[in-house]
């Protein structure tokens, strides 16, 4: 499992929030719950999905090595189609942790707003914000962009 | 420049299945010299105890990023000349020059298919 979500707010969660009703007719306390057993499904996801590309890979893997006789090389190809197509698990994960950390910031803004402190937002300032995958079927777009970046100077 | 496959390579993500994966596009390209590290501060360890032909690496990392290992990779002269590939899901324009200006050879956008690793492969060497 890769190490790229955060837990801080899943942490914190583990303390007493005030009842106080909101207008969905749940506490805070009620709400930080729901969002943290939101955080535990994209967990689940993310490694459901690490699970399925590595038994995927296993099996290409051990049909690759069957390939080694000239009839099989006709399957070469398409065992390093299923190949790279294992790469969802990464983009998949990339995206997940997007949103769990964008829960993360939820469940901690909602904390501090119920301490009725103020929660001042980081300084992205001279650092390079990363934005994860782009949007299905948008990578070949990118790539000649960037390819043409490359051409250009 | 021809491609030299028997020179090491470095691949460096912190996703156990890309490395998997490029590793196995790699051998199918005729690269059987391969190792493998889980950032980009691991990735700087073993470039300094080992010389590499080439490195393919992802971005997002933590602790180090694949920028990261760029800029220290550059900035070190016994590594300055290391061939770099970045193999991203970062296409945003501005990371992508950023990494240009930090002297990467050339950059992959994920997801991406085994025709693209060799020919940016293939442009890095000047084949």
């Amino acid at each position: 499992m890769s190490g790229r979500g955060k837990s801080t707010a899943r942490r914190r969660a583990g303390g007493r929030a005030p009842a106080r009703r909101r207008e969905s007719g749940r506490s805070v306390a009620e709400e930080i719950t729901v969002l943290v057993n939101t955080l535990r499904e994209l967990a689940a996801i993310r490694a459901t999905a690490e699970d399925a590309a590595s038994r995927i890979l296993d099996s290409a893997e051990g049909l690759l090595a069957f390939a080694d006789n000239e009839e099989a090389k006709k399957a070469e190809e398409a065992i390093l189609s299923i190949m790279t197509a294992c790469g969802f698990h990464d983009l998949v994960g990339q995206r997940v942790t997007k949103i769990a950390e964008t829960l993360d910031r939820v469940i901690a803004t909602r904390m501090k707003a119920e301490k009725g402190r103020k929660r001042a937002a980081p300084s992205s300032k001279g650092r390079i914000t990363l934005e994860g995958p782009g949007l299905p079927g948008m990578s070949d777009e990118a790539q000649a962009r960037i390819d043409a970046l490359f051409r250009d100077n | 420049m021809a491609v030299d496959h028997s020179m090491p390579v470095l691949i460096v993500d912190d996703y156990k299945t890309m490395i998997r994966i490029i590793r196995n596009l790699l051998k199918q390209l005729g690269f059987a010299n391969v190792d493998e590290a889980g950032d980009g501060s691991a990735a700087l360890d073993m470039m300094r105890l080992k010389d590499y032909g080439l490195v393919i690496s992802d971005w997002n990392m933590e602790p180090m990023t694949g920028y990261e290992l760029l800029r220290e990779v550059r900035a070190d002269d016994r590594l300055s000349r290391t061939p770099f590939i970045m193999v991203t899901a970062e296409s945003k324009t501005d990371n992508v020059v950023a990494a240009k200006k930090a002297g990467v050879n050339n950059y992959i956008v994920k997801p991406f298919n085994a025709a693209t690793l060799k020919a940016k492969i293939d442009a890095v060497f000047g084949e």
